[in-house]
């Protein structure tokens, strides 16, 4: 009891102020190096630019509250563009939504897989990774799918008023909306307390099945929204099209604050960490260091991050 | 009998595999395919040892891709090649050994040392071999030229390549450290029950460490395979092996919960997946249908072996 | 051989060791007797180094020593055969008999299995066990396990080079007549080589086995008994002393059940750990049910909230059949259930009073957030406003909480109570009584494990005494006519 009371403190203190004094200290240095940054259009150019990951963090950030974690955002958005490009000719607008539901679909399957045999979340995902990426090769011939006609997805690449990217209003739309289920319905409690404490929820009476099921289902539809946004801007779906953004995906989890032990976060978090993620790699690329070390930059970020936000408290043997 | 199951379930499995295969292609009976069967599975039985020593604490390690073409690109620098004037021969090969462990090293003190779960430092450290192999492939790509190192591939004696001698020599070895080592035995004993060796005084971390490192040294070796049949250093030289190793192991009756099976198990599970890869190209399957079939298998085996405990309270994230 | 002398070690809101002094001397065996909650555990683990004392001091062999862990305990010559079992189940019987000491077995890091057979060997001879060494420990039955164990602690001879002392933490509480006897017979044995401490809730066993008693009672030594000249009756009123007096237990709101009524009914229920138990509770009604470890009634309360499997019986609430094969289930019934290990599974720690209050209620949150405010004023909750994180709060603060979770929804039947007042200190228990009692005047049926014998008898109207995972008697324990626990204590072991 006596680490549980002064835990709170210490933790809110280091898991909140240091992601967002991170995201200013960025913010402020790469203002300092390139003056034009802090201009509305050059602003609003970066925050596009970090809409999928946005999006695609989003959904896998209440499966990580839960205490879980979904390896398969990336190869489930890759294969969400090449299911679009393919279906774009014959659905027209369906295919957008139907798209996001299969996915949606997928992520409950793997969230059905995982609470009834009780397999590990990081194994079924993992599973999963290689299953959807394998369909997504074999739906595509292993190579990229164009899209001649992108009126279907154009709503998700444009700028409204000239100015402002839709992508970066679908990214904050869905975050809303998320963090709205969250808040009005009991949800946001329940997740949090099968993440903090799943035998307590357990005897509380709470649905545990089914809310895993529902965080799986939520990260796979963001998933596939985030393969939407990737294909209204590549005009294309391609079977590894996303899935370099696995990491970076994890990595604004983790570096906005929300533990992988579970319980402690919020989705606010993962958009601050998004950015964070956004800020570096355009800082590095400004610093004039190769793209090749961001690969190196997100795995330290990832260990880093998980290694200041966990909680030990819960842990006594670390697996 | 859920015991017997899982002990001879898999070496049956690998018989009906053969059987069924044998039946569907003639090719497959040959014994050409057979030194095919061996040389492609050489590669992953030493990736899959590497995997077991990390399962077997319980841990998990998926920095196998990440190491490989980190490693891949340094043996292919350090040998005769097209683009650096070293020429170290065996000595760089022990070198990228080294180099190898030494990132399995870090995959362990991470884990141990600020104690985050291996999965995550293991995608990290393996994000990080991938940058430093990126960063070494540097846009060229290097021929190997070194005929000793070739020669691992090309070369047959007794109709083999090296690289299946080297693989068997490994095996071999490994299956004698887990036997008759305190490392290995500790590894076994850390995955049954962590918490009784701490309380018996045993400095677990050490020996967590030294598992993650002897898996990065087999990776390491392992990517100097892969370079020796390519003949060429590539960044993608590990890619997949990840997986497919963990699945081996599983399959074979590793238990990812940790403390079950070992080197001769998951050995079984490399045959399986080895003799499945080959015997459906041979009957047409395609490639990608396979990794697919490979992820879904991973997770059965899982489950499978996750069955019989499925009533326990336990909390499974 | 060892000296404790003024042993102190509180935990927040309870007192566990009380300034606890005791010798144990060479070749005796020392038994430890007390209630739940009366410090034996504790005690047990300072002397194994797991608990660090806050005062006092142990000293081993004339030396004062400062324990930091069960590694450091060993080496002074001090070894635990734990209730759980603690031996790596994939290993062989030898390798955990020669954990972490393998002395000559292994060389340069490279095993020698043959001798490490020998020197198990060894260790298996001195209590003429017949176990064999190279047998993976998970295929030995429990009494084989046990033999590991206690091999595995007098091996801490070969290092010290002197006598161990062997602590036996509840060691027949899950073996059969036979095997009880046989471990009798090795810790006669035992003389030999080692001193015995001998902790069971069996008090004929305590007085059968040991030289000498020290009774515990509130983490203090309340005695010490000579199994001479004393029985278990002597012994128990020892341990219960005369702390508590019918205002603790508020007698006073007593109300007796509607005997006609019939709230929850139970036929035939099998299931892990119980079988065939049948009873009934009426509505307003208190019913106890009293066990040792180990006689299935943890298992069977469980099963009532759907937390275990339940393999044969049927149970009705209020004449309607219902299926409970998940907590959830239960909950929509109108079950309640107060868990024993409050910090784990009653409560989420890091969230707030509010949402631990609310946590399975799905209705209108501005509603919600006004009831938990009428609950926590009702129940007296202290806690600076309903958004503290229940964490910071007493033990019989978070007990509220769990307790006024079931309330909210006023849709409560029947409250299943596993050790409601484990770990908490007097007045919080009072509080908690107290609450029983209001819950059982305004109609819920209460079934109750209780923390103490004194506990069961004074709180309930029936209790059940079970045995072995059977209902063995029922006892009417209705107010003025409550029986001596002395006899409670004679049912159940």
């Amino acid at each position: 009891m006596a680490v549980a009371a002064h835990l709170p403190d210490r933790r809110l203190l280091v898991v909140t102020a240091m992601p967002v004094a991170a995201f200013l200290v960025l913010l402020a240095a790469l203002a300092a190096a390139s003056p034009g940054l802090l201009e509305a259009g050059s602003l609003l150019t970066l925050a596009d630019s970090a809409a999928p990951l946005t999006v695609l963090a989003a959904g896998a950030t209440i499966v990580v509250l839960c205490g879980g974690i979904d390896l398969s955002v990336a190869a489930l958005a890759s294969l969400a563009s090449v299911l679009l490009a393919s279906w774009a000719p014959g659905l027209h607008g369906w295919a957008v939504p139907a798209v996001v539901t299969l996915c949606a679909l997928a992520g409950a399957v793997q969230g059905l897989v995982h609470v009834a045999f009780r397999i590990p979340s990081f194994v079924v995902t993992l599973g999963g990774m290689t299953l959807w990426s394998a369909l997504a090769l074999l739906a595509s011939g292993a190579a990229t799918v164009p899209m001649p006609d992108s009126t279907p997805t154009d709503w998700a690449f444009t700028r409204l008023g000239g100015l402002v990217p839709s992508a970066v209003l679908v990214a904050l739309g869905t975050m809303a909306a998320l963090a709205a289920l969250l808040r009005v319905t009991p949800l946001g409690r329940w997740v949090r307390a099968v993440g903090h404490a799943e035998p307590a929820a357990r005897l509380a009476g709470l649905p545990i099945a089914r809310i895993k099921v529902i965080a799986f289902a939520l990260s796979g539809g963001t998933a596939g929204l985030a393969g939407v946004l990737l294909v209204a801007r590549t005009f294309s779906g391609a079977p590894t099209l996303a899935d370099s953004l696995l990491l970076p995906a994890v990595a604004a989890i983790v570096v906005g604050g929300t533990a992988i032990t579970g319980g402690h976060g919020a989705l606010w978090r993962t958009l601050v960490g998004a950015g964070i993620v956004t800020l570096l790699r355009v800082g590095l690329s400004y610093a004039g260091v190769d793209a090749a070390y961001e690969s190196i930059l997100y795995g330290v970020l990832v260990v880093g991050a998980v290694a200041l936000t966990i909680d030990r408290s819960k842990v006594s043997i670390v697996k | 009998m859920a015991e017997r199951i899982q002990t001879y379930g898999p070496a049956a499995a690998l018989l009906a595999l053969v059987a069924v295969f044998a039946v569907l292609s003639p090719q497959f009976r040959t014994l050409g395919n057979l030194q095919n069967l061996l040389d492609a599975g050489a590669v992953l039985a030493v990736v899959t040892i590497g995997a077991t020593y990390v399962l077997i604490l319980g841990c998990i390690d998926l920095s196998a891709a990440g190491v490989m073409g980190a490693c891949a690109l340094a043996v292919s620098l350090l040998v005769a090649n097209s683009r650096t004037a070293l020429d170290l021969g065996p000595l760089g090969v022990l070198l990228v050994v080294a180099l190898g462990a030494a990132f399995g090293c870090l995959s362990g003190v991470l884990s141990v040392g600020l104690k985050v779960p291996s999965f995550m430092t293991t995608l990290g450290v393996s994000a990080i071999g991938l940058g430093v192999a990126t960063v070494l492939f540097a846009g060229v790509q290097p021929t190997v030229s070194d005929p000793w190192l070739l020669q691992w591939a090309s070369g047959r004696w007794l109709g083999f390549t090296r690289l299946t001698y080297l693989a068997l020599a490994t095996v071999a070895l490994a299956w004698l450290v887990q036997r008759y080592t305190r490392l290995g035995r500790y590894a076994l004993a850390i995955g049954g029950g962590e918490d009784i060796l701490r309380l018996s005084g045993i400095r677990v971390g050490r020996y967590k460490v030294a598992a993650f490192t002897l898996a990065g040294a087999c990776y390491g070796l392992a990517a100097v395979m892969i370079t020796a049949q390519l003949g060429s250093g590539i960044v993608q030289a590990g890619a997949g092996l990840s997986f497919a190793a963990i699945t081996a192991a599983v399959v074979g009756g590793t238990q990812l919960a940790g403390g079950r099976g070992g080197v001769a198990h998951s050995m079984v599970g490399v045959l399986i997946l080895t003799v499945l890869a080959n015997g459906l190209v041979l009957i047409g399957v395609s490639p990608y249908a396979q990794r697919a079939v490979q992820g879904v298998i991973v997770v059965f085996a899982v489950g499978a072996t996750l069955w019989p405990l499925r009533h326990r309270l336990e909390v499974v994230k | 051989m060892i000296e404790v002398s003024g042993l102190r070690k509180a935990y927040p809101g309870v007192v566990a060791l009380d300034g606890v002094s005791l010798q144990i001397r060479p070749g005796e065996v020392v038994g430890l007797a007390g209630e739940n909650g009366a410090g034996k555990s504790t005690l047990l683990k300072a002397l194994v180094g797991l608990v660090r004392p806050d005062e006092g001091t142990i000293s081993v062999r004339g030396r004062q020593v400062r324990l930091r862990g069960v590694a450091e305990a060993a080496a002074h010559g001090i070894g635990m055969v734990f209730q759980e079992q603690s031996l790596v189940p994939n290993l062989t019987a030898a390798e955990n008999i020669l954990l972490g000491c393998e002395g000559s077995g292994v060389r340069l890091g490279v095993y020698r299995w043959r001798r490490l057979r020998e020197l198990a060997q060894a260790q298996l001879d001195k209590i003429g066990s017949r176990v064999d060494p190279m047998a993976r420990t998970e295929t030995l039955s429990f009494a084989e396990r046990q033999m590991v164990e206690i091999a595995k602690v007098l091996a801490i001879e070969e290092r010290t080079k002197e006598p161990p002392v062997v602590l036996l933490d509840e060691p027949t509480s899950v073996l059969e007549t036979e095997e009880i006897e046989t471990l009798f017979a090795q810790i006669e044995r035992l003389r030999k080589h080692a001193s015995v401490v001998f902790v069971s809730h069996r008090l004929d066993e305590v007085l059968q086995v040991c030289d000498r008693v020290y009774v515990l009672r509130g983490g203090q030594v309340a005695g010490e008994i000579d199994p001479a000249t004393a029985d278990a009756a002597d012994l128990h009123r020892m341990m219960i002393g005369t702390e508590a007096t019918g205002s603790h237990y508020h007698d006073d709101l007593h109300t007796p059940p509607e005997r006609e009524s019939v709230r929850l009914s139970v036929r035939g229920l099998c299931g892990d750990g119980f079988s065939d138990v049948s009873f009934d509770l009426a509505r307003g009604e208190v019913v106890a049910v009293a066990g040792v470890h180990g006689s299935g009634r943890e298992e069977l309360c469980r099963a009532l909230f759907g937390g275990r499997a339940i393999t044969a019986g049927q149970v009705e609430l209020d004449g309607e059949t219902v299926r409970l094969s998940s907590p959830r289930d239960a909950v929509r019934a109108g079950l309640g259930y107060v868990p024993s290990e409050r910090k784990v599974e009653g409560i989420v720690a890091a969230m707030s009073v509010a949402e631990n209050m609310a946590l399975p209620h799905t209705g209108a949150l501005a509603r919600e957030a006004q009831a938990v405010e009428e609950w926590i004023e009702r129940l007296r909750i202290k806690t600076p406003d309903r958004h503290t994180a229940i964490g910071t709060l007493s033990g019989g603060n978070q007990q509220k909480v769990v307790l006024a979770r079931w309330l909210l929804t006023g849709s409560l039947r029947v409250l299943l109570l596993d050790h409601p007042t484990r770990g908490l200190d007097v007045g919080a228990k009072s509080e908690v009584y107290r609450l029983i009692r209001d819950l059982s005047a305004s109609g819920v049926s209460v079934l109750m494990l209780a923390d103490s014998l004194e506990e069961c008898i004074a709180m309930s109207d029936r209790v059940l005494v079970m045995k072995e995972g059977r209902v063995t008697m029922t006892l009417h324990t209705p107010p003025g006519a409550k029986p001596d626990p002395v006899e409670l204590v004679k049912e159940m072991v």
